[in-house]
C-alpha cells in the first residue's frame, strides 16, 4: 500500500494534513484528515470563575471569537436563569451576523475564489489572492470592503475587532448609539451590491466545476442546524433540527441544554479532532454536516426578500430535496452573506434595538448551563458546570468544524477516489483533496484546542506503510 | 502622512511589542502620523492605509540569539501567508496592485524567543523608549 501525504493542508483556518492510502493496485482505499493541533481549553478553563469564561472561551480563535463569545454567554445566562433585554439580545445578534458576515467573505475571497476563478488544475503559484489582485482587482477589493464591513460592525458594537468584549452575560454591555447605526445603515446598499455580485460571479461559473461539483464530499447524510419553530433561517435563538438526506426531519425541537442525549463524541487515535455523531444512528453511521449547507437545507425561509429568491433557486438544484454535494457550501455562504447585511439593516431599525436597557444582571442560580449558537461554519455548543461560588468544574465544548469531522473525512475519500492515481499523482487532484476541505471552511485553531507550527502536508501510503510521496506546504 | 502600525497580543509577554510602543506614542499627540493598534495584521487594514506615504510596522520578532537586539526592515518574511494574518509585505503589495499605493515602509522589530511574559522589564522598556524616540525624530 502507498501513502500519499498532504502537509500542510493550504488555504484553511489552523493546521491538518491529509493522508491518502494506497491499495495493490495504486487506487485510493482510504483517505484521512488528521488534525495536528491540541489546545486544552476544556481543561485549563476549570478552576477559572464563570464570569472570565467569555474572554478566555473567545481566546480559542482570530477568526471567529464572537461564536465563542455569544455560545460562551449564553451558557452563563443559563448558570445565571436571566433573560438578557431585548435590546441586548439584538445587539448580540447584530455582532453575531457580523462575524459570520466577515468570515464567509473570508472564505469565498480570500481563500476560495482561486480556484474558482484559475480552476483546480492551474499552476499553484497561481491559485492564490496575490494572482488575483493582479487579475481580478475589483473582486479583491470587494472582499476587502465586505470584510472590512463586517469586522468594523464588531469593532464598534463589540469594542474590538478581535475578541471583542461587548457581549457580556446578561446581554451587551452597551447600548447603540444613534450615530453608529447610521452609518452602519449608510453602507448596507454598498455591500449588498458587493455580496449579489459575488453570488452571481458563482452561479455563472458553476457549469466549469459538475465533476467537483459531484465529487466533492457529494453523499446522502444528515444535517442539523438550530431552526425557529416556522423553520426560518436562525443564528442565535431556537432549537435543534435533524433533517435526513431525503429530507425528513427525523428530530425537532430539541432543547440546546438536551444536546447529549442526541449527539455523541467519539475520539479517533490519529487527529485531535473530536468526531460527533447523532447518538440514534450510533458511530460512525450517525454522520451529520452542519453549516451554510445544512442550514440552508433544514431551514423553509430566510425570511428577508433577497435571500429568500436564492433559497428558492438553491433548493430548486436538487428538487426541492436537501442539497447533498458540499461543494455548494460555497453557494450557500453566499448566499448567508446576503442574508446578514439584510437581517443586520432588519435589526437595526427595530426600534427596541435602540433601547438603553441592554443588560440584565444576577448571580449563581444554577450549576450549569449550555449555550448554543450558529457559528459561520456551524452549530456551537459550550456547556459549563460550576460550584454555588461560580467556579467552573467542567467544560465541554463542540466546535462547529467539529461536527463536520466525518463528513471532512469521507470527504476526502471521495474525492481522492476519483482524482488520485498513484500512476500519474497531478498536483491538481491533490489541490482537490485540499478544496473539499475547503468546502466545509474548517476552523481548526477553533476546534482542537495547539500549538502550532505554520499551516498545513499530503502523504501518500503504500501497501507496506511505506510514505512514497510527501507534498509539504509550509 | 506617516502611518504607525504597532501589532502583538497584549496577553502573550514580549510579543505586545508593537502595541506598547503605540501606547507610548499616543501620549504625544504627533502631529502627522496616525497610529494603529492591532492584535494582528487582517486585509482590511489596507483601508486605513490609502492615505499613507509612509508606514512603519512594529512587532516583535522571534529570535533566540539576539533578545532585545532592534532591526529594521527584515527582509525574511514572507509574502504568501494570507489566511487571518498577514505579514507587511503583503499589505504594501496589495496597496501597490489594489490602490496604486506605493507608500515607503520600514519594519521595526525586537527580537526575542519569550511569547508568554516579559522577561527584563527594565530591557524591554528601554526597547520601546528606543523606538518611540527614534519615530519622535521624524514627526514631520
Amino acid at each position: 500500500m502507498k501513502t500519499i501525504v498532504i502537509d500542510p493542508v493550504t488555504r484553511i483556518e489552523g493546521h491538518a494534513k491529509i493522508t491518502i492510502s494506497l491499495n495493490e493496485e495504486g487506487k485510493v482505499d482510504d483517505a484521512k484528515i488528521h488534525v495536528t493541533q491540541y489546545r486544552g481549553f476544556e481543561k485549563f478553563c476549570e478552576g477559572r470563575m464563570y464570569s472570565e469564561m467569555p474572554a478566555l472561551t473567545a481566546r480559542t480563535c482570530g477568526i471567529c471569537p464572537v461564536s465563542h463569545v455569544i455560545a460562551s454567554t449564553k451558557a452563563i445566562d443559563e448558570i445565571l436563569a436571566i433573560t438578557p433585554p431585548q435590546a441586548g439580545i439584538n445587539i448580540r445578534k447584530i455582532i453575531n451576523l457580523a462575524q459570520i458576515l466577515q468570515s464567509h467573505t473570508l472564505n469565498f475571497f480570500h481563500l476560495s475564489s482561486p480556484d474558482f476563478i484559475y480552476g483546480f488544475d492551474a499552476p499553484k503559484e497561481d491559485r492564490n489572492i496575490f494572482k488575483m489582485m493582479q487579475t481580478h482587482p475589483q473582486m479583491a477589493r470587494d472582499g476587502i470592503k465586505l470584510r472590512a464591513f463586517g469586522q468594523k460592525i464588531i469593532e464598534e458594537l463589540g469594542g474590538k475587532r478581535i475578541h471583542p468584549t461587548g457581549v457580556v452575560p446578561g446581554g451587551a454591555a452597551h447600548k447603540i448609539e444613534l450615530s453608529q447605526k447610521e452609518i452602519i445603515l449608510a453602507q448596507i446598499p454598498d455591500m449588498l451590491k458587493i455580496a449579489q455580485g459575488a453570488l452571481e460571479f458563482f452561479k455563472t461559473n458553476l457549469h466549469k466545476f459538475q465533476k467537483e461539483i459531484d465529487s466533492f464530499a457529494a453523499f446522502p447524510s444528515l444535517f442539523m442546524a438550530l431552526t425557529n419553530k416556522d423553520k426560518t433561517l436562525e443564528h442565535y435563538n431556537g432549537t435543534l433540527c435533524f433533517m435526513d438526506s431525503d429530507g425528513n426531519i427525523i428530530k425537532d425541537a430539541i432543547e440546546p441544554r438536551d444536546y447529549k442525549e442526541f449527539i455523541g463524541e467519539a475520539v479517533e487515535e490519529d487527529s485531535y479532532l473530536k468526531s460527533p455523531y447523532y447518538k440514534p444512528l450510533g458511530y460512525p453511521q450517525g454522520m451529520y454536516r452542519v453549516g451554510p449547507l445544512a442550514r440552508l437545507n433544514i431551514a423553509s425561509t430566510c425570511g428577508t426578500p433577497l435571500a429568500d429568491e436564492e433559497l428558492k433557486k438553491f433548493k430548486a438544484l436538487h428538487g426541492g430535496k436537501p442539497v447533498l454535494n458540499s461543494f455548494y457550501y460555497h453557494y450557500a455562504r453566499l448566499i448567508e452573506i446576503i442574508y446578514t447585511i439584510e437581517k443586520i439593516e432588519e435589526l437595526l431599525n427595530d426600534e427596541e434595538t435602540m433601547s438603553e436597557n441592554v443588560k440584565a444582571t444576577s448571580s449563581v442560580s444554577k450549576t450549569k448551563g449550555v449555550g448554543c449558537s450558529e457559528a459561520p461554519r456551524g452549530t456551537l455548543f459550550h456547556e459549563y458546570h460550576v460550584t454555588k461560588e461560580g467556579v467552573i468544574t467542567g467544560v465541554n465544548l463542540i466546535i462547529a468544524t467539529g461536527n463536520n469531522n466525518l463528513a471532512m473525512n469521507a470527504g476526502v475519500k471521495q474525492v481522492a477516489q476519483a482524482f488520485v492515481d498513484s500512476k500519474n499523482i497531478t498536483d491538481g487532484a491533490l489541490n482537490r483533496v485540499e478544496a473539499v476541505i475547503r468546502c466545509f471552511d474548517p476552523c481548526l485553531s477553533c476546534s482542537t484546542h495547539a500549538l502550532g507550527i505554520l499551516s498545513s502536508k499530503i502523504e501518500i501510503v503504500d501497501h507496506n506503510k511505506k510514505i512514497v510521496k510527501v507534498i509539504d506546504r509550509s | 502622512m506617516r502611518v504607525v502600525v504597532g501589532y502583538g497580543n497584549e496577553l502573550r509577554g514580549e510579543d505586545a511589542f508593537g502595541v506598547d510602543v503605540i501606547k507610548e506614542l499616543e501620549k504625544f499627540h504627533l502631529k502627522n502620523t496616525k497610529l494603529i493598534s492591532a492584535f494582528q495584521l487582517t486585509p482590511e487594514i489596507v483601508l486605513e492605509l490609502l492615505e499613507a506615504d509612509e508606514i512603519i510596522f512594529i512587532d516583535a520578532c522571534n529570535n533566540e540569539k539576539n533578545h532585545y537586539a532592534l532591526a529594521c526592515s527584515l527582509s525574511e518574511q514572507s509574502r504568501f501567508n494570507l489566511s487571518h494574518h498577514i505579514s507587511p509585505k503583503t499589505i504594501v503589495a496589495m496597496l501597490e496592485s489594489l490602490y496604486e499605493k506605493h507608500p515607503n515602509f520600514f519594519i521595526y522589530s525586537m527580537m526575542t524567543d519569550s511569547f508568554s511574559k516579559i522577561i527584563e522589564f527594565k530591557k524591554y522598556e528601554e526597547c520601546v523608549d528606543a523606538v518611540v524616540k527614534e519615530l519622535l525624530k521624524n514627526d514631520y
